[in-house]
């Protein structure tokens, strides 16, 4: 019975997420059914390894009525260890069935279409557009890892699926945490507010080890195609990945766009593997960036153990300069400034964020600032890669560069080289 | 006989610069002593310490620079370099070139013999980085003044031992001059002026960028079949550290010494990261391509610079500063200032290379304190600091580096014979010592 009585919650909630998706102002009355968490929000995991198992974990935490009905992945092995780790800490919430795990290519497709309200992507970011643009255009809010994409095009294709979000007013959160972390929120109130006065510089850093312990790297095993092996091993490969630049130091570029209140204008990278001989992608990048008005911004990332670490953000501006890390956030300047109060789970509070959006019929549509933040990466990789500068416009509008392999499929795919600059091709 | 009289008057030069050189008190005389030697009439004469490239255009520029100024010996490492520099320099320069065979110095301690004579007041040192301390050391103790090419060191002891060899040539009343010209770049130093005058504000940041030829057909690619180990590295001088610094130090020194000349101060911590994604074949010894390297400067100032070797990428090669009141753009040919006080250069632009030592034969001439040698060495040691943590990507501080670091490049022994190719420095791996 009670089962039942959930099942109509669910049923109505649904509608109601559709009703104010289709319709603005009609939402404010199904918003009271919602109230106090009681109804029921059905998710469906897409791409279930580390993070999509901590991202599905993070909504449940944030919000009593998730249920999880649906989850898949390229790999079955994969999505079986994660089901097992989210039943261990969630069972109540895991409402999946044999019939709604879905592996394959095509996995992504089946859970949009196994009843679900949201979804969660969190596939290789190579997948991110293809992934995204299917589940808005089935009318699914989303919650996606970042980066949003690996390349100019997928780029594209992410901004014109954000907007058909707004339109139909479906929710996309992103995980970029920061936006949602509560000392990052206050002190960029502060910039806004021109408590640094006009903004002249930044740097931002993710300096830190080389990931073997975290991103794991898999032996070809006989019978295995190129193909399996490379989406198993996604982070080393540019084309899966986007390079760690893009992987993981989005964050940080991501942090200077919300300060500056823009993209990059243009820049000049630089960047090689020194130590790391996996996969094709780089261990060290450094970047330029030129954002409107002349201002200059460093950015520098590396993956090599043994070196000196530093993960953070700091703005400069003409009457002081902010610095920011995953746990610190201060002024110095003439409106001194430090952040004392409590900063609860980003990971958790970024769900939060979104769902409360939802059930308010007000959704929150991160996409273009995740496509903005990941953008500057892939234009900083892309310099590096090739050693030109180059401006925002021309990568955004005019690079034809897609990543994207012949097929989707398990079989031959040839294993791409590492860049050298000055040799690398602009595309 | 009239040659008798000018030898006896260039004596009596040479002494009163001893003189000058022993006591701060004979300062008076010097002054009357200068008047002697007016108009020029005074003979300086130059040894030439290292004979590349470099060693013959410096050489060339210092004899042009002012009237009465000869070349009268030459000391290389290489007699096959020694022997064809000094039939270019006689070809070019003619009856300024007064170097015989015998005044001919080939060898490990050539240098030794050139400061070890009475007939040079001046000596250009331009062998390969790694010997310029040393070169230094034994020019001013002979108490000769010195033109020394940029940089003056690769690691940390040889940075000290310059500034102590610049002190000791305070102390002698010798001038130091170093290569670093854009010090003397006439639009450079007209905004610098503008800078140091408050005209940007407070200064909050900047940018020293240089990216460009790889240099990839430098120097002889084949190594004959006679070479030792050690001639062959020689013979491969700029893509070894231990003897160049690696390019950020022996080409890139210029830029950041720009940066310390425009901040009035060398960094206070830096954290850098490089390596080679092109210049990987082994003739290429252990230098890296590409650079880039945060300093801090006093105050939180930070400084992002980026360097590299690299064939077929967007050369750029300038610096920026932003302040409170506005930003300087700099390179070799502008020098632009925007915002409240905005300057452009449109004067005129001597030959800075000519310049610097037009510059030192006046100082010499007028008994004028001229010396740029901890200038200089800081600068060096700028850059030696940015590849000491791009090597080991290890973050380091100016006072541990220039008092701490036990780095001490020097090879077991100098002699022609086995000498391992180093190892291109590994971050996380290289030790930093």
């Amino acid at each position: 019975m009670e089962g039942k009585t959930g099942a109509k919650n669910c049923k109505l909630s649904r509608r109601g997420f559709i009703k104010a998706s289709a319709v603005s102002l009609a939402a404010l009355g199904t918003e009271r059914m919602f109230a106090a968490g009681s109804d029921r929000l059905r998710i469906g995991l897409i791409g279930c390894g580390g993070r999509g198992e901590g991202a599905a974990k993070d909504c449940i935490n944030a919000d009593k009525g998730v249920e999880l009905v649906a989850m898949g992945d390229l790999f079955k092995d994969r999505m079986e260890k994660t089901l097992e780790g989210l039943k261990k800490d969630f069972e109540a919430n895991i409402k999946v069935t044999s019939n709604t795990c879905f592996v394959g290519f095509d996995a992504y497709q089946k859970v949009i279409g196994a009843g679900v309200d949201m979804v969660i992507l969190a596939g290789p970011p190579h997948f991110r557009p293809i992934h995204l643009k299917a589940a808005i255009e089935a009318g699914k809010h989303v919650f996606m890892e970042k980066p949003a994409g690996v390349d100019p095009a997928g780029i594209r294709s992410l901004i014109a699926t954000s907007e058909l979000a707004e339109k139909k007013k479906l929710a996309i959160v992103a995980g970029t945490q920061r936006r949602h972390q509560a000392h990052y929120v206050e002190i960029m109130k502060r910039v806004k507010n021109g408590d640094i006065g006009e903004i002249v510089a930044a740097q931002c850093y993710w300096n830190g080890g080389d990931m073997l312990g975290y991103w794991k790297w898999y032996e070809k095993e006989p019978g295995m195609s190129s193909m399996e092996w490379q989406c198993r091993n996604w982070p080393w490969w540019t084309w899966l990945s986007g390079d760690h630049i893009v992987e993981q130091h989005v964050h940080n570029i991501d942090i200077v766009n919300w300060a500056i209140g823009s993209h990059p204008v243009q820049c000049m990278g630089m960047g090689g593997r020194q130590v790391r001989t996996l996969g094709n992608i780089y261990d060290h990048f450094a970047v330029e960036f030129e954002y409107p008005n002349g201002v200059r911004v460093s950015s520098m990332c590396r993956q090599i153990t043994g070196c000196a670490d530093r993960v953070s953000e700091r703005i400069v501006g003409t009457k002081g300069a902010t610095y920011t890390d995953s746990s610190v956030g201060y002024i110095e300047g003439a409106k001194a400034y430090k952040y004392e109060g409590p900063n609860p789970n980003p990971y958790v509070q970024e769900h939060a964020d979104l769902i409360k959006s939802i059930r308010e019929g007000k959704p929150l549509n991160e996409g273009r600032n995740v496509a903005e933040g990941t953008m500057g990466a892939i234009m900083g990789r892309m310099s590096a890669y090739t050693g030109r500068a180059l401006k925002w416009d021309w990568a955004m509008n005019a690079s034809k560069l897609d990543l994207t392999p012949p097929k989707y499929e398990f079989g031959d795919l040839p294993v791409p080289p590492v860049a050298v600059p000055g040799k690398t091709q602009l595309i | 006989m009239k040659r008798k009289l000018i030898e006896k008057k260039q004596q009596l030069s040479r002494r009163d610069f001893i003189k000058t050189s022993g006591t701060l008190g004979v300062a008076a005389i010097l002054s009357n002593t200068g008047r002697i030697f007016a108009a020029g009439s005074d003979k300086i004469r130059v040894g030439l310490i290292g004979c590349g490239g470099r060693g013959m255009y410096d050489t060339t520029n210092c004899l042009k620079s002012a009237e009465n100024v000869e070349l009268v010996a030459m000391g290389d490492l290489f007699k096959d370099r020694l022997d064809s520099s000094l039939q270019a320099l006689k070809n070019n320069l003619g009856e300024k070139v007064k170097v015989t065979q015998d005044c001919c110095f080939a060898g490990w301690d050539a240098y030794k013999k050139v400061v070890a004579r009475d007939d040079v007041d001046m000596v250009i040192l331009t062998e390969a980085p790694h010997f310029r301390a040393e070169h230094l050391k034994a020019a001013v103790e002979a108490g000769k003044h010195v033109f020394m090419e940029k940089p003056v060191a690769v690691d940390p002891v040889g940075v000290r031992s310059v500034i102590e060899s610049s002190a000791l040539a305070d102390k002698k009343r010798l001038t130091i001059v170093a290569g670093t010209q854009m010090r003397r770049i006439a639009h450079l130093v007209a905004i610098m002026e503008r800078i140091h005058n408050g005209d940007l504000g407070k200064i909050l940041g900047g940018q020293c960028v240089r990216i460009g030829d790889g240099m990839l057909g430098w120097g002889p690619k084949e190594r004959q079949s006679g070479w030792s180990d050690m001639e062959w590295q020689l013979r491969r001088w700029l893509f070894l550290t231990w003897l160049s610094g690696d390019f950020i130090c022996e080409m890139h020194v210029h830029n950041l010494d720009v940066v310390n000349w425009s901040l009035d101060a060398h960094p206070v911590q830096c954290i850098g990261m490089g390596g080679r994604q092109v210049r990987t074949a082994p003739e290429y010894g252990d230098a890296y391509d590409h650079f880039a390297v945060e300093y801090e400067y006093p105050n939180g100032v930070r400084i992002e610079y980026m360097g590299a070797q690299i064939d077929g990428v967007t050369d750029r090669n300038d610096q920026r500063l932003v302040g409170t009141k506005g930003s300087a753009y700099m390179d070799f040919g502008n020098a632009i200032i925007e915002g409240e006080k905005p300057f452009k250069y449109d004067g005129p632009s001597p030959d800075p290379c000519i310049r610097q030592h037009a510059d030192q034969i006046a100082a010499i001439r007028e008994g004028k304190p001229l010396n740029e040698g901890k200038r200089i060495a800081e600068s060096t040691l700028t850059t030696i600091m940015g590849r000491m943590s791009a090597y080991t990507g290890r973050a380091l501080k100016w006072d541990w580096v220039m008092n701490a670091s036990k780095l001490d490049l020097r090879p077991p022994k100098y002699e022609f014979g086995d000498l391992p190719m180093p190892p291109a420095a590994i971050p996380g791996v290289t030790q930093l010592i």
